[in-house]
């Protein structure tokens, strides 16, 4: 499978999982798409750790450094999976993972040259020392614990949203 | 939990639960909801393929366990894990207990562990001082009502809404619902609180990755990171069968275990925790427990009933068994219930416990058509039966009545004589009181078809 | 041809119209019938329940009974067939003599569909009959012989019947042999939402190639009051020989 295979194929399947998937070209549509994801956000958490986390604009009132408190929390995936429509995030280089965990709202964005075609290429990459917690994101939390009813946005967030740049 | 000494009384309980209409509109809607999704889940797959390799798999490290073991130990030890091997269930509570203790800690949250329920964790805590707080919703469910889990996958299954919405109100004083979303978010509220002021978090694995020394959970809700990413210390407990060799054979389960248990392709969230937070690391608890469960696992896998331990606890056995979807999995009156909690409950607890539960089989074989790891559950079940007679623990009636048959089957005369005083005495035998049982059965003929024939 | 007929334990003793269909079908198509004196039960009551001494024995008197006949076995029931095909060299395994002729009574069995099917090829000339049929896929029949197909297609080949499908055909009715009388309650829980689904089609007969099955059946029917008949598949077409 190409590389445009790979993401076409994570763009279906993320968008089976509802997680939203957008993909952008440039750096004026993620601007815009992130702008529209965030919109209805009035405190959102950026870690700001990788280039790309650096480069996204937030309305410094909008900011917080708090991810317990915060509606959103916008980050960069380390890695995506197309096979599941799923994200990867990684404790790597300082990445609290759990702050996508906590807001109601996960926005991920991830580089379309991190996309794995299937769960064993991305599995069989990761050598024998793991960072200490690699998390797989396949849509927003949910439960069906009651009746089988389905009811999203349980602990984890309620909504996730996808940018492919 | 019932008195271990004594056998579970399958067929009373079974009685029990078919009086319950509640009970069994809830199993059929369960049952039949997870049998559908597994079925359309597989139905474009290689399902035949992917069991053989993990079947395959899973007993290539049953076959070498110990190393298996070994190696995970050194490896989550390298990863700043600290890792325990309990022999049983009291040798694994007082573990966990004395590292609460030991951190002056009153208060855990959990997220679901089956393991932890087989060794009665929670009891044994509370006696101890300490409070756990069950944060998988279905778990918080029965934690408030007092009850143990009817189902591996879904705890809770077998209440309606009504029963949670009034079990909330009167529990947790909050306004009478039925609405499955709201009482998740009365749930949500009461648990984030826990989740952000506690000082540990217990959880089970669903994995045990041997070449990195990485744990590996799978969950939809949440509740397991929160439990595993917040609290400064993190206690894992699980069973030794549990092993696999390192993380390239993970996606053969990911793909295999969600779709067996609920029908999903994959969990909302699977996490791989390798030991405690290193320096530079923003996640992971600080201090990080492993807790090696044997329980007698060890000596079943130089048995005849090793296969069993392929298991991977996906619950598609329940939900495929007729009996388990009448009666639900109190009536089994142990840990695991259905097809693979009969075979564990008689390997782990043993026959005297367990000689009734192998009577909750048709042995119609449709578990071991779904389990994903091959585990030949018919197979294991009719060993079993075979050994409860060996052992002399069915009826005195019924092995009379087998002895007999036994003699007629070999003997055309006493055959023939059995069929002439079946046919005579009928009367008189449904008289008996046998109504449910040879009441059944039609009469037998006054001419049978070898006299027709012959 | 010349095939011997094994009866089975419950159309010997309660059902032996089935027996008597069994005889007229196939001799319909031009089959020659052995009936073995001396036969009795194939030993799945003792074998289901655990009892394998027992078993042993009623599978040393199956095999002393056809081992000096010739030509196929026929056995209209897929618990007793399977029994012999499946169970009967694993009841031997520790014994090369008796496993060895277990398994060669084992590779001359039919159930009765079986042979109807791939020897016979019945299905090609098909039956004539009427109503609505539908028909129980019993477990043994089903997962252990795998003959899924061949009840199929000779049901569906009744000129004049309409044949339903029934949901969750392959469902447990609840018979399980002894399961029948140790759990008598989950027995006739099972029976009755088996009977639910039968109602459902709106067929006026049930069919099965499992007596056991289509007697735990029958029980609800009668407990429910319904007029759904209960046939075996023998009787079934040897009501509609062309």
């Amino acid at each position: 499978m190409t590389q445009e295979e790979t993401i076409a194929l994570f763009m279906d399947n993320a968008a089976k999982v509802a997680a939203e998937p957008i993909r952008v070209a440039d750096g004026g549509a993620f601007q815009k798409a992130l702008d529209d994801a965030l919109a209805e956000a009035d405190s959102i958490f950026c870690p700001a750790i990788t280039e790309k986390e650096k480069a996204v604009q937030i309305a410094a009132e909008k900011r917080t450094e708090d991810y317990v408190s915060a509606s959103v929390c916008v980050e960069e995936a380390t890695a995506a999976i197309a096979e599941t429509g799923s994200l990867v995030f990684s404790s790597q280089g300082g990445k609290p993972v759990q702050a996508g965990l906590l807001p109601a709202q996960h926005v991920a964005i991830v580089s379309s040259e991190n996309i794995y075609e299937t769960l064993d290429d991305y599995f069989s990459a990761i050598g024998a020392s793991p960072p200490t917690n690699i998390t797989l994101e396949t849509g927003p939390s949910r439960t069906a614990d009651i009746e089988l009813t389905l009811t999203i946005g349980v602990h984890g967030p309620g909504r996730l949203t996808v940018i492919v740049f | 939990m019932s008195d271990s000494s004594s056998s579970i009384p399958f067929r009373a309980n079974a009685a029990t639960a078919l009086r319950n209409s509640t009970l069994r509109a809830a199993m059929r809607n369960a049952t039949e909801t997870f049998t559908t999704k597994r079925a359309d889940a597989v139905a474009a797959f290689p399902l035949e393929e992917w069991r053989e390799q993990v079947s395959a798999m899973r007993l290539h490290v049953l076959d070498h366990l110990s190393d298996y073991v070994d190696r995970f130990e050194r490896n989550a030890a390298r990863s700043g894990a600290k890792v325990h091997r309990a022999k049983d269930s009291r040798a694994a509570r007082e573990i966990i207990a004395s590292i609460l203790k030991d951190h002056s800690i009153g208060r855990v949250v959990k997220s679901k562990s089956m393991v932890s329920e087989e060794i009665h964790l929670n009891d044994y805590l509370q006696k101890e001082g300490i409070t756990v707080v069950e944060t998988d919703l279905g778990e918080y469910i029965i934690q408030i009502a007092g009850e143990g889990p009817s189902h591996i996958i879904v705890p809770a299954i077998h209440k309606d809404r009504r029963q949670v919405g009034k079990l909330f109100a009167e529990k947790l004083g909050c306004e009478y619902s039925d609405d499955p979303a709201i009482l998740t978010g009365v749930a949500k509220k009461v648990l984030r609180e826990e989740f952000l002021s506690a000082k540990a978090g217990i959880s089970g694995a669903n994995f045990a990755v041997a070449d990195s020394g990485s744990i590996v959970i799978f969950t939809n809700e949440g509740n397991g990171r929160m439990c595993t990413t917040l609290p400064s210390l993190h206690i894992v407990i699980l069973s030794i069968e549990k092993l696999i060799p390192s993380l390239a054979d993970l996606p053969k389960f990911i793909r295999l275990l969600p779709r067996s248990a609920t029908g999903q392709m994959i969990t909302s969230y699977l996490s791989v925790i390798t030991g405690s937070r290193e320096p530079g690391e923003s996640t992971g608890a600080q201090e990080m427990h492993i807790v090696l469960l044997d329980n007698g696992r060890s000596g079943i896998i130089s048995g005849e009933y090793r296969e069993m331990l392929k298991c991977i606890r996906c619950g598609a056995c329940l939900n495929a068994c007729p009996v388990y979807r009448m009666v639900g999995g109190h009536a089994y009156g142990s840990t695991y219930p259905g097809p693979m909690g009969i075979v564990l409950t008689a390997l782990l607890e043993g026959m005297e416990r367990a000689y009734n539960l192998l009577d909750a089989t048709t042995l119609c074989g449709a578990c071991g058509d779904v389990c994903p790891v091959k585990v030949p559950l018919p197979k294991l079940l009719r060993r079993l039966r075979a050994s409860r007679v060996e052992q002399g623990l069915t009826s005195r009636t019924e092995q009379q009545a087998m002895a007999g048959f036994g003699k007629m089957m070999k003997s055309p005369m006493l055959f023939h004589l059995g069929q002439t005083a079946g046919h005579v005495l009928w009367p008189a035998i449904r008289g008996f009181g046998l109504d449910r049982t040879l009441g059944r059965m039609p009469r037998p003929v006054f001419k049978t078809f070898r006299e027709r024939v012959s | 041809m010349r095939i011997q007929l094994f009866g089975t334990c419950l159309v010997d003793t309660m059902f032996p119209e089935t027996g008597e269909a069994t005889i007229r079908l196939l001799r319909h198509f031009g089959v020659e019938i052995g009936y073995p004196a001396g036969q009795t039960c194939c030993g799945k009551p003792a074998e289901s329940g655990g009892y394998t001494r027992e078993s042993r024995k009623a599978a040393e008197h199956f095999i002393s009974v056809f081992e000096g006949t010739d030509g196929p076995i026929v056995i209209p029931s897929g618990s007793c067939a399977s029994m012999v095909k499946n169970h009967y060299p694993e009841l031997f395994k520790d014994d090369p003599l008796m496993r060895q002729k277990a398994e060669i009574i084992a590779s001359r069995t039919y159930e009765l569909t079986q042979f109807l099917v791939h020897v016979l090829k019945a299905h090609e000339t098909g039956f004539l009959g009427n109503g609505r049929i539908t028909y129980h896929a019993s477990c043994q029949l089903t997962r252990e012989l795998e003959v899924r197909e061949e009840p199929l297609l000779l049901l569906q080949s009744i000129d004049g019947a309409e044949f339903v499908h029934l949901p969750h055909a392959d469902r447990c009715c609840g018979f399980g042999g002894i399961f029948m009388a140790k759990l008598p309650e989950v027995s006739m829980a099972l029976a009755d939402e088996k009977l639910d689904t039968i109602l459902s089609t709106g067929a006026d007969t049930v069919t099965g190639g499992d007596h056991g099955c289509l007697m735990n059946i029958g029980d609800a029917i009668k407990r429910r009051g319904s007029a759904v008949q209960v046939k075996h598949i023998a009787a079934v077409l040897a009501e509609g020989l062309r």
